[in-house]
């Protein structure tokens, strides 16, 4: 029964998967199709030049007519053919020309095919007739004055609108940033602007050359930044945006441009776990929402969401969207805040060849204290008299054995250009790592290639692809378990006892026995154990866009996306661990297929210069398939078999594989009005179906609305010109968060081994979860007040915003009755709520020929559990598997953040003479432990108060892993084609639970220690916190291992040199720049572990995704130092 | 005409729309309606149960161990290991005790899996293969509740799959007698229809006719119902040859992971074999009763007995030999106990000597556990037969059997354990066979039980006598406490006294 179920629901699905294949193909026709009516290729391709001086309208059609194929069809009254005009124009096509002629006439043209109908427009009539324009029409009396348009950088700018002042007399700079115009005698300035420039004002005074260079606008008031499903000028947002410029993204070289937001925007909290070359980094957006499920922000790359972030010197732009104003339109996974991110393209103009290379040597940041051969000799054996005699001992120093210098090489070049109808970009990036851990290594290899194409006077069509492959060679680090046969590299590193060597006489390694256990030893580990991934990430988003008319668009985007990976390990008989089970190879397979289909339509339009309304609306489509096999083989004939012959093996492990779909499918509008420019209105919703969620409730409803007044617009601001933007905000917004796994809200069975018949192992279904029906997302509630605040011509630019959130119906394991046989059951049950302030300051310090801006990001967050199931505690375990005893080590408590840590407050050790708080498992001597007795029972209720003895209920939170706040600073300085940058970025009031200076310093004698054993009780040394040395203490959890983890970094300081022109005359290049820069520098911390940026994923499996198991250590690879030598040309 | 055209967009996304229904089709997972089809699903529902029953949760650590601590013949060997388990062994556990929190829900698991299989098993037609299916699934739940019954009393009692777990969320504590009723109505049913030797004659794994004969004699023999539970061992020992039921030569060879399949003197095993998929299939008793550091075995020094169990237990009995480990080896050199690293105490060695892996892969073991075998057996007829009609000749003779194999030293005939004195009392018989049972069960899982069924709480804990000391035992600590977050979410479970 159910297999036919099965198959005709497969049947239908492929049926369906064939309609829709035909359906895409239709849609691709249909453009085609669009193609053949609406306009012809020959009106976009025929250019032509023209010089006509003081002629008439006639004279000029006759040109155009002569010239090329085109007719001109007009009624007499239409215009007036004897009109005198000055034409002077270059290789241009039809319409730039038309628009010319017509500017700001009442003649409105057409183009069908080869024809041109001039018609009269009605809608200018009204528009007073230019008295300049008419001049510039009718009378000869005027001067040609021509010249060259730069940036910064010596580049020509094209399309650099170049008009005289005050009245509509101008051109665009054509693609060698070149114009030549035709002025009036009596003009008197030139003003040259373009987007996200500058706009410069130079006086005529009887020039006739002007050869202008372009700055950068400083902060752009007029910059327009991504919104998702579209942009938006900045000074129209009236939600949470925060904008990353390219610059900072390349400021020094990233594996992962994630690594590159870190500190660059207020509400986005970029964390390392740790510092192995390309690791994952933990990202919360205005914090963590969630208990259970993922408070990873959604990405969205050219508008594909869901997909992996490319390398940041591709990038031309991120921007983060934050409040629920701005994510909304991503509805069921917009909670968590969306990262939007827009790859370079390419510009009108000459071809532009972009080489950036740079190459960076690492060192380890720090390293710990341990104890020396003697000093651990004398450790070991005041625990046990005797266990290490004779003088046979070495002194290794395991982390100078480990650490090496690592390096880093960087390369990137890009092409790119077009004319007015295509551009182009194609980028190849190089990421070569050698990290500073023995063995560990990491290579990327990107292609970036983007190409958008005018194919029709109103279709747009592009495509954006993306490539990359991986390829790591890992250690162990982190490990979950840990223990004898699991010690990773770095918690090997520093646990292992330095009196023995790397290796034995015969060149095998020297195992590690401190407490008769045999482990191996980090060297061994480092060189022996292979473990390498190769990964493989190919997107591509094609986009059509088609304007519809002048205020109507639609627009239609397929993404694809691939991400393959090959995960291989090989275990040796040279390692310990290896040797009992002659070797032991694994490769992991995995696949993912994400497919995404948006469809939308935007209308705008200004109504009486006075509403300005913007209707998107659309339709979205996603897919997402994920595929895993693993096979694993032991007992290896050789080694030299590595983990490509598992066959070689001659004991077959059992084989793994498993399949997860999920759809999504939503409908979405947004309308955004303006009203004199001074009042913004935007209302989102998305109508959002997963298939994730159980069968009644499919589908939700994410609604928000924001509300702003750009006050400096108002007449009675006129008398403050210091204020240049003063915008309040406020929005209010429902989203939500959908990352649960696929299949969670259904019963299933599972197979688990049984071993039944003649030894044979046979596998079992048997129940493994209960169904909830009702099962649905995540709802996040969120109120943003904000206010941008522009001083001095926006020299001074302020952005402060409060939020208020309150994520309800967590998605949670609900704790069922176990005597059903159920532990628990995924359930909507619980709140969670962040609140923060946000702080950005931009300042233009000076910006003369000494340029000095600062940025400063300021953000706090307070996370609080608001309601559990009962209001009951859930305690939480994590920590290393071997490290057996420590219990609970968090809580989630009621009115405390996630992640609390949890165990007993640590009083230090008791003296001879003091009183031992009696209680099983605490030490009862002197030079013990001691912890606090804060709480008893009575009548089985907690009192509250101390009862004597030490138990269970004496726990308490014991420190809070979420930073108070965090901050980045910025600082560049230039002056002459120098430039200084400098990039702190901190984070303070977190606490860190490290268990690896839990192992090293319990004083129990099963491993070395750092030095604080020095300082340990003895009954000479009494006055110390450290204890007395036994091999019979118990791991506790206590406050004695949570530590302050704050820390302000200088991340990058760099010192750049740009070329002066002078130089780089003749040579082709147009711009070079060399520099010097120091990453990770200076780190001031009082955390005594190797980096205070860490979180121990442990065991858990929930890997940068836990809200609840963060800020732990143990064996993470530490971060590095690094000096970076980079050059960057131009050509 | 160009927009007419384009309409046609939106309405073809709209069809997309009808595709996506958002159903799931988990390829690859089993949902569990209507899963049960045919007679090989109710024998794969089953095998879910052994395989929880085997895991790391249950018999493979947890519960185990916890019966093993709770004797007075183990004690725990490194007291820094984690606190659950020294409260278990000291008889001061609370509600929230993690050794508890792990197998009382893994052991309703498996009840679930095998009221799952029965449910299943009676809508189909009642063969008698099915019948025999179904039996085999109600001798597991009546091995589940037995346990259950024994370590908490009075226990929430389900015989249905669980579909809804608010359907069981208020219910309370069914008394003791009335679970000690449905164990022998299940082991009744058992018996009646299960086959005297599995189709594979070898198999130990599923019960026969003669394991639930053996049980109900267990049953018996705990509440005291001396006849019955005589009857029952009688007729295990009566048809020992068509069951293929008979001791073991050499009593090493019990305790051999590579003999230990089909083995004739087990008569209900729960079997592990390397290839482990955590927590199932894991076996954790080699590494809990293991020396740490030692040549012979990766142990960890959990499961360690205390001194006197050694001193006092005749150097003469080739079972104390296969028992316990007094000597290893460290870095090849072979020391006495007394320069063990860590624990300086003889170890048990039932468990990892012949565990068929490398010294390392200690918590993946080939060992087979006996739940029953025949030599119980024997011992449970004699001690029966005793209440029932004092020390027979007969009764004498089951103890007899039992150590004239003893005699055996690994092929050498010796002359201890000498036959029962014919002119034994009933009292000393009794306790001869309470001793007899701690010495040849030593380490199996078994000595608590007898300890509760007879009571010996106070007694065995207690005095200079004591091989286990502890002073607080009372008759309290006799029941395990009910855990307490059930307790927490159900109002209605009430809490045993004491806890």
């Amino acid at each position: 029964m159910k297999k036919t179920d099965f198959k005709s629901t497969a049947f239908l699905k492929s049926g369906c998967k064939r309609v829709l294949k035909i359906m895409k193909l239709t849609i691709f026709l249909i453009f085609l199709g669009l193609t053949g009516v609406s306009a012809s290729v020959y009106s976009q391709s025929k250019k032509l030049t023209l010089n006509v001086e003081n002629g008439s309208i006639r004279e000029v059609f006759d040109l155009i007519e002569s010239q090329s194929e085109f007719v001109f069809i007009y009624k007499k009254n239409v215009i007036d053919p004897a009109r005198k005009v000055n034409l002077k124009v270059e290789d241009l096509t039809i319409d730039k020309i038309l628009d010319v002629l017509f500017r700001d006439s009442d003649v409105k043209y057409e183009i069908l095919n080869r024809q041109i109908i001039l018609t009269p427009d009605r809608s200018v009539k009204s528009k007073p007739v230019d008295i300049q324009s008419v001049l510039q029409l009718q009378q000869p009396q005027q001067k040609e004055v021509t010249g060259k348009v730069t940036d910064a950088g010596g580049l020509p700018l094209p399309g650099v609108s170049v008009i005289v002042k005050g009245t509509t007399i101008g051109m665009v700079t054509n693609t060698d940033g070149e114009f030549s115009l035709n002025i009036p005698l009596n003009a008197e300035t030139l003003q040259f602007s373009f987007v996200g420039m500058k706009t410069v004002e130079i006086a005529v005074e009887g020039k006739t050359t002007f050869n202008v260079s372009l700055t950068e606008e400083i902060v752009g008031i007029e910059e327009v930044v991504a919104i998702g499903y579209g942009t938006m000028r900045k000074s129209d947002l009236s939600g949470s945006v925060a904008s990353i410029k390219a610059e900072d993204l390349t400021a020094f070289p990233t594996i992962q441009a994630m690594q590159a937001l870190q500190g660059r925007a207020s509400g986005v909290h970029v964390q390392a776990t740790n510092g192995e070359p390309g690791s994952d980094f933990r990202v919360r957006i205005r914090g963590a929402k969630s208990i259970s499920s993922s408070s990873d922000p959604l990405i969205v790359v050219d508008g594909f969401p869901g997909v992996a972030m490319p390398v940041s010197e591709d990038i031309q732009s991120v921007e983060v969207l934050k409040d629920a104003s701005a994510t909304a339109i991503y509805g069921s996974r917009g909670a968590n805040g969306v990262i939007l991110v827009t790859t370079k393209s390419g510009k009108a103009g000459k071809t532009t060849i972009e080489f950036n290379s740079s190459y960076s040597a690492q060192k380890v940041l720090n390293k710990l204290d341990l104890l020396k051969t003697a000093d651990y000799i004398d450790y070991v054996n005041e625990i046990e008299p005797g266990r290490l005699t004779g003088s046979d001992f070495k002194d290794t120093d395991w982390q100078d054995e480990v650490f090496r210098q690592g390096g880093i090489q960087n390369y990137q070049l890009a092409i790119s250009g077009g004319n007015e109808n295509a551009h182009y970009y194609v980028s190849g990036a190089i990421y070569d790592q050698n990290g500073i851990v023995l063995d560990s290594k990491f290579d990327r290899y990107s292609v970036t290639s983007n190409l958008d194409l005018q194919a029709l006077k109103n279709l747009k069509v592009g495509v954006k692809l993306y490539a990359l492959r991986e390829h790591k060679n890992g250690t162990v680090n982190m490990e979950g378990s840990g223990g004898a046969g699991q010690t990773g590299v770095l918690s090997a590193t520093v646990l292992t006892e330095p009196t023995i060597p790397v290796y034995n006489e015969d060149g095998s390694y020297h195992s590690s026995f401190m407490t008769g256990l045999e482990r191996d030893n980090p060297v061994a580990i480092a060189r022996e154990m292979a473990i390498e991934s190769e990964s493989d990430n190919l997107q591509a988003n094609f986009f059509g866009e088609y304007q519809i008319a002048k205020n109507l668009k639609f627009r239609s985007t397929f993404g694809a996306q691939t991400w393959s990976s090959r995960y291989g390990n090989y275990m040796p008989t040279t390692m310990y661990g290896g040797r009992s089970i002659n070797g032991r190879g694994t490769i992991d397979g995995r696949r993912i297929t994400n497919l995404s289909n948006e469809n939308y339509f935007t209308f705008s339009e200004n109504f009486n210069e006075i509403h300005d309304v913007t209707l998107m609306a659309g339709y979205t489509y996603e897919s997402h398939r994920s595929e895993f096999w693993r096979a694993q083989s032991e007992n290896f004939l050789s080694d030299a078999f590595d983990f490509w012959n598992l066959s070689a093996g001659s004991n077959y492990r059992a084989p793994n594989s498993s399949l997860t779909e999920s759809e999504l499918s939503s409908y979405y509008a947004r309308l955004h009005y303006k009203m004199f420019d001074r009042y913004l209105f935007t209302f989102t919703g998305r109508y959002d179906g997963s298939s994730k969620f159980a069968k009644n409730n499919k589908w939700g409803f994410f609604p928000s609305g924001a509300v702003a007044w750009n006050i400096a617009e108002e007449t009675f601001m006129d008398g403050i010109p210091q204020i240049s933007q003063l915008k309040l905000r406020g929005s209010y917004g429902i989203t939500g968060n959908q990352s649960i796994a696929a299949y969670g809200s259904l019963a299933l069975m599972r197979t688990i081994p049984s071993v039944m018949i003649g030894n044979e192992v046979v596998n079992a279904v048997t129940p493994n979860t209960v169904a909830n029906n009702n099962l649905t997302w995540e709802k996040t509630a969120q109120r943003d007040i904000g206010v941008d605040l522009g001083l001095f011509d926006q020299r001074i630019l302020l952005t402060a915003d409060y939020y208020y959130m309150k994520t309800t119906d967590q998605l949670f394991q609900v704790p069922l009755v176990s005597y059903s046989g159920y532990n628990n059951m995924w359930s909507n049950f619980g709140s969670v709520e962040n609140k923060g302030l946000e702080l950005t300051l931009s300042t233009v310090n000076f910006n003369g020929d000494f340029k000095w801006n600062t940025d400063f990001n300021f953000s706090r967050n307070r996370n609080k559990v608001l309601e559990l199931p009962d209001g009951a505690d859930v305690l939480r375990s994590v920590f290393p598997g071997h490290m057996v005893g420590i219990g609970t080590t968090n809580v989630l408590r009621e009115g405390y953040p996630m992640g609390s840590f949890f165990g007993y407050i640590y009083d230090g050790v008791y003296q001879e003479g003091d009183t031992f708080i009696p209680g099983g498992g605490f030490e009862q001597v002197a030079g013990g432990e001691k912890f606090r007795d804060i709480n008893g029972k009575q009548d089985g209720e907690l009192t509250g108060q101390p009862d004597g003895q030490l138990n269970s209920d004496d726990r308490t939170i014991i420190g809070d892993p979420n930073p108070d706040f965090i901050w980045g600073l910025n600082n560049t300085f230039e002056y002459k084609g120098i430039d200084l940058n400098v990039f702190v970025q901190a984070s303070h009031g977190n606490d860190i639970y490290s268990f690896t200076l839990f192992e090293l310093e319990l004083m129990q004698g099963f491993n070395n220690s750092t030095t604080s054993a020095l300082d340990r009780w003895t009954p000479t040394n009494t006055n110390t916190d450290v204890p007395r040395a036994t091999a019979s203490r118990s791991r506790i959890s206590s406050s004695r291992f949570v530590y302050d983890g704050s820390y302000i970094r200088l991340k990058n300081v760099s010192v750049g040199y740009r070329l002066p022109q002078s130089l780089l005359r003749g040579s082709g290049i147009s711009y070079a720049r060399i520099y010097l820069s120091g990453q990770n520098l200076i780190t001031l911390t009082d955390y005594p572990g190797f980096d205070p940026e860490v979180n121990y994923l442990g065991s858990t499996g929930m890997g940068t995704t836990s809200n609840v198991n963060v800020g732990y250590d143990y064996g993470s690879y530490p971060s590095a130092k690094s000096v970076t030598v980079g050059v960057q040309v131009k050509f | 005409m160009k927009l007419s055209k384009l309409y046609i967009l939106p309405l073809l996304t709209l069809f997309v729309l009808g595709c996506t229904d958002l159903v799931e089709n988990p390829v690859g997972r089993l949902i569990p309606d209507g899963f049960i089809k045919t007679e090989k699903d109710v024998q794969t529902a089953i095998y879910g149960a052994y395989g929880k029953i085997a895991s790391d949760n249950y018999w493979g650590r947890e519960m185990a161990a916890a019966i093993m601590l709770r004797g007075d013949m183990v004690d725990i060997g490194n007291r820094s290991t984690v606190a659950a388990r020294i409260q278990i062994n000291d008889f001061n556990a609370n509600s929230t005790n993690a050794m508890i929190g792990t197998f009382w829900p893994m052991a309703y698991q498996a009840v679930d899996a095998v009221n799952t299989a029965i449910d299943g098993a009676e809508a189909l037609e009642p063969t008698t293969e099915i019948k025999a299916l179904i039996g085999e699934a109600k001798f597991l739940r009546a091995f589940t509740y037995f346990n259950l019954v024994r370590l908490f009393g009075d226990i929430p009692y389900i015989d249905e799959p669980v579909k809804d777990p608010e359907a069981v969320a208020t219910i309370s504590r069914t008394a003791e007698s009335t679970v000690y009723q449905s164990i022998i109505d299940d082991l009744n049913y058992a018996k009646e229809n299960l086959p005297m030797e599995h189709p594979l004659e070898d198999i130990r794994s599923r019960p026969s006719k003669g394991s639930a004969y053996t049980m109900l004699a267990d049953v018996y023999l705990t509440m005291g119902n001396w006849q019955e539970a005589y009857t029952h061992a009688k007729w295990v020992i009566d048809n020992a040859g068509s069951l293929n039921y008979a001791l073991e030569a050499d009593y090493q060879d019990l305790f051999d992971s590579g003999k230990q399949d089909g083995m004739p003197e087990h008569i209900f095993a729960i079997e592990y074999k390397r290839g482990s998929a955590w927590p199932f299939d894991v076996d954790s008793h080699a590494a809990f009763s293991g020396m740490s550091g030692s040549d012979e075995v990766a142990g960890w020094t959990v499961t360690v007995p205390s001194l006197a169990v050694y001193s006092t237990w005749d150097s003469r009995d080739y079972r104390r030999k296969v028992a316990l480990a007094d000597s290893a080896h460290y870095s090849e050199i072979l020391v006495p106990y007394t320069e063990f690293q860590g624990t300086k105490r003889p170890h048990i060695a039932k468990y990892w000597r012949f565990m068929g892996v490398p010294r390392d892969l200690v918590t993946d073991t080939e060992n087979n556990y006996a739940i029953y075998r025949f030599a119980e057996v024997l011992l449970t007829a004699a001690e029966a037969l005793n209440e029932v009609s004092g020390p027979t000749a007969e009764a004498r003779g089951y103890v007899n059997q039992v150590r004239a194999r003893a005699r055996n030293w690994a092929g050498t005939a010796t002359d201890f354990p000498a036959d029962v004195d014919a002119g034994i009392s009933k009292d000393d018989f009794r306790t001869l066979v309470l001793e007899e049972r701690r010495l040849e069960l030593s380490f199996e899982f078994k000595r608590w039980w007898d300890i509760k069924r007879r009571q010996m709480g106070n007694e065995v804990f207690k005095g200079p006598n004591a091989l286990e000391p502890h002073e607080n035992f009372n008759d309290t600590k006799y029941l395990l406490p009910i855990r307490q977050r059930d307790i927490d979410l159900n109002e209605n479970l009430s809490q045993n006294p004491g806890y």
